[in-house]
Parts: structure tokens; sequence; C-alpha cells
């Protein structure tokens, strides 16, 4: 589904990634972890083409994202949720506007999008929120909004970038039931993270970057 | 494992997103828009009130024109047939119509009418002084300096032909207003073009700057350029229609009120000054539009990923 083969990213002279290749399989859940400033999320933006990579080649199902001309983004971040460490909620529109405005950019009708998104919403149990501002939302309710619209439209990959952040126990464990439930349904998903309890004993696949390389890969 | 299915119709669904977006930030952003648009209708409103000032300007122009008489004066020896000749010759130039002989008899006849009880001082000549002569007049777009001059130059070497007379001066100054009103039109449309251009342009640059995150936040979640860009071209599309209905009733309530005022002075006015042709009331609103869609446009710029 995602392949990395030999990538290479730099900021300057600095190289935040070396020549790292990673194989994720269809339907995988990996944790990317390792310290901060390890490229954890340079990666993941390596994969939605927020970031281009300097040498290598990425492909993600069918796309060859490194490759992948200006027109060619949409469609490829269209088929990937992505869950930003900054949340990106849109303060003016509602939970379920936020929501709703993934199955918009896809060119759904109103019926559909309705649908969908009370679904969705009753998955992550913010149906009772939905008519709220996300500023009105403590912040594990606001990451579970993040969850429903990047998982609304059910994208082929679901990336998330430290999902669990600021997060108490309770509510990172709900967040990773999510994701394990997502996953379940055969959606490939991507967490970088630096909190190491969320893999632990967890059973799925760890790939440990530090100093710009895959330093080791385990099941956690 | 598939992502969801879009609607058959995703044109219609961007398109129905785009008005709805667009009515929210007009509602949102009422001030800006309000003054937005009546900054182009006030731009527009100066433009129609200067094509109804230069439509009647060019109107009374043609009713002038049409009294612009050439005649041809024929020797005295000019026969029957260049007589015919010449008459022909005038009924199939496409520029010349009201073809009228006057014959010597005639022209003696008309002057003596006109002179009325002092006609008697016509007895002092023993015989018809006056020559014959066509009279014509020339189709209004015929009535170019240039051309007047050349078609009377080259009938003046016809047989039979002794003068050809024209308002000369008369004619140039016609042309010279009509000249002016021309350019001066276009210099005029094209500064209002540029202003309304310009000030939909702002106010688009304006609601970007402000929607700044919600742009990146579309980008990020795989939004075309198409349903980025259109809820501000709509916009756009609203400030400039907006402003050129407001324009079109300025203008018809501008008009209806001077006419209402004056016509009580000068009751002839209702048939000397004319409004704007029913169809110029729907253009100015169009035009609004695309000026303001053209100022969007460049408001927006490229959209990169």
């Amino acid at each position: 589904m995602i392949v990395f083969a030999d990538v290479t990213k730099r900021f300057g002279k600095k190289a935040v990634l070396d020549s790292i290749s990673i194989n994720i399989k269809k339907g995988d859940l990996l944790f990317i972890t390792g310290p901060s400033g390890a490229g954890k999320t340079t990666l993941l933006k390596l994969i939605y083409c927020s970031e281009r990579p300097d040498a290598g080649h990425i492909t993600v199902a069918d796309w060859e994202v490194s490759r992948l001309s200006q027109r060619g983004i949409p469609e490829l971040r269209r088929n990937i949720g992505i869950i930003f460490q900054d949340f990106k909620l849109l303060p003016n529109r509602t939970v379920f506007d936020n929501v709703a405005l993934a199955l918009s950019i896809h060119g759904m009708n109103p019926g559909k999008i309705r649908h969908y998104v009370n679904e969705v919403l009753e998955e992550v149990k913010l149906m009772d929120k939905a008519n709220l501002f996300p500023q009105f939302l403590s912040g594990g309710e606001q990451q579970r909004v993040v969850i429903a619209r990047a998982m609304v439209s059910k994208p082929l990959v679901l990336l998330a970038d430290e999902p669990t952040g600021d997060l108490d126990v309770d509510n990172a464990k709900a967040i990773m039931e999510l994701f394990s439930k997502i996953n379940g349904k055969g959606t490939t998903v991507l967490v970088a993270t630096h909190d190491e309890t969320l893999f632990q004993g967890s059973g799925y696949r760890v790939i440990y970057l530090n100093d710009h390389y895959i330093e080791k890969e385990y099941m956690g | 494992m598939k992502t969801v299915n879009s609607s058959n119709n995703i044109w219609l669904e961007v398109l129905r997103y785009s008005v709805k977006t667009a009515f929210k930030s007009i509602i949102h952003e009422k001030w800006i828009n309000l003054l937005t648009v009546l900054t182009v209708s006030t731009g527009l409103t100066i433009l129609s009130a200067f094509i109804m000032i230069n439509t009647n300007v060019n109107s009374a122009l043609q009713r002038w024109a049409k009294n612009f008489g050439v005649v041809v004066y024929l020797n005295e020896d000019a026969s029957k047939e260049d007589e015919f000749i010449l008459k022909k010759r005038f009924s199939e130039d496409a520029d010349i119509e009201n073809v009228n002989f006057v014959s010597k008899d005639r022209a003696f006849e008309e002057i003596k009418k006109t002179l009325g009880p002092n006609a008697l001082i016509l007895d002092v000549f023993n015989e018809n002084p006056l020559p014959s002569s066509f009279e014509f007049r020339l189709k209004s777009n015929s009535l170019v300096p240039s051309v007047v001059k050349q078609k009377a130059a080259q009938i003046g070497q016809w047989p039979g032909v002794q003068e050809v007379q024209y308002g000369e001066k008369w004619l140039a100054s016609l042309n010279t207003i009509v000249n002016a009103m021309k350019i001066v039109s276009i210099i005029f449309g094209t500064a209002i073009f540029i202003a309304v251009t310009f000030i939909t342009y702002s106010t688009i640059r304006i609601f970007l700057h402000r929607r700044k995150e919600e742009i990146e936040t579309l980008k990020l979640l795989g939004a075309s350029r198409s349903f980025i860009r259109l809820p501000f071209l709509m916009e756009g599309l609203f400030i400039g229609t907006m402003g050129g209905a407001l324009s079109s009733l300025a203008i018809f309530g501008l008009y209806s009120f001077t006419m209402y005022k004056m016509v009580e002075f000068l009751p002839a006015i209702r048939f000397i000054v004319s409004s704007l042709p029913l169809y110029v009331y729907l253009i100015i609103p169009a035009a609004g539009a695309a000026m303001s869609l053209a100022g969007s446009f460049m408001a927006i710029g490229k959209i990169r990923y």
C-alpha cells in the first residue's frame, strides 16, 4: 500500500530523513516513533505530498507520490484521512459542518453527507455535540472530531500525527480503540507518536526513527 | 475497502457548496460587501450616465447629419444625355440617397418664390442666370470628411459638372465631435473597468487573507482548485451583479427624476433627450459581473498544494 524506497529529505543542508525504505502492506496498523526531530511528521507529510523527497521514490496505492503533479495532489489527499497534530478544525463551523467538509470536497450530495456524518459522529460518540463549535469542546472531543473528519470518507490510508499529544490516559485509550476499529475495517493506519504506551504490548509493527535513520523495527 | 462514492454530478454539488459558502460569506462580511457593492455601483452609474449623454449627443448628431446635403451644379452646355448619365450614376451609388434634379427653370421659380415681393430685382437679368443642379444626401455612415471630399472631387471630374458644393467645415466639425466622443468613451470605459476590477480584487484579497487557514485546511483535505476558488468567484460575481443592478436602478431613477423636473420648464425635452435602450439596463449588471469576476480571478491567483 505504501512504499518508501531510499527516500531522503533535506531541509537546507540538513537531512531529516536519510535513505529510508519502508514497505507497509494494505490493512496494516503501524507506529512510527522516535525522539522529537527524528522526522516522524516529515515522513507523514511526504505521504500526503505536503513535502517532496529530495531522493528516492514513494508510492501510495497506485500513486507515484514522489512524481505526482500539482494537479494530482487533491485526488491523492481525498484518499488519505489525516489527523493533524494541531487539529486544523475550522472555528466558524460546527462539529457537523467540519466533518461534512471532507465529504463536500468529494462532491457528495447533502442527503448522503448527512447520513455518513451522522454515522461517523455516532461512532466517535459526538452525536450530541454535532451543532457545537469546536472551541466549546474539550481537547479529547476535538481530537475525536478530527478523527471523524478523517474517517468519514472511508479513506484507503489514515495518518495520525501525535494523536494523543495532550490527552489523558482514558482519552488516549479511547482514541487508540478507534484506530483499531478503523483498521479492522481494512484501512491502513499510520500513527506517528512519541508516546510508547500507545503501542507497548499492542502487537502492532513499530518503526523507531533516530538521527534520520530507521534505527530499529519491532512488534509492539 | 473503497473510499466513499461521490455524487454522480460532482460539479453540481461543488456548485451548490460554492453558492452556499459564498452566500454565508456575503452575510458574514456584510459591511465590506455592501461597501464594495456601493463603490462598484457608483463607478458603473458614472459610466452609465456618460453612456446616456453619449447616446443623446450621438442621436442629436445623427439628426443633424440627416440634413447634410450635396449640390452638384451643371455646366451651361450640359446636354440631356449628361444629365441622364449623372442621374443614373447618383442613383446607383450606395452612399447617395434622395437624389433630386433641379432644372434651371425650377431653380429660378424657387428663388422667385423665396424673394417674394423682392423678386423684381431678378428683372435685371435678361435671361435665367441659374444653372441646373442635382441635390442629394449622403448616408450617415459615409459622412467622413475624407470620403466626402474624395467623392466631391470625383463628381467634379464628370462630364457636365461645373461645381460640387457641400458644407466642408460643418462636416469637419461634426466629425471632430464624433471622434472626440469615441476617444473619451474608450478612456472613460477603460478607467471604470480598471477601477471596478481593482475594487473587487482588493475585497477578494481581504477575504482570501481572512480565510487563509481555512484554505490551507481545504487543500490538506484534498479540495480541488475549483472547489477552493468557486466560492470567491461567486462572491465577486455577486458584488459585480449587485453593483450593476443598483447602477441600472440609479440611472433609470436619475433619468426619470430629471425628466420629471425639466419637463415643466422645457416641455420639448422629452422629444430631445432619450433614455438608454432597455437592453443597456441589462448589460450594466452583466458588465459589472464580468469586471468583478476578472478582479476575483486576479485576486485568487494560482493555488499551489
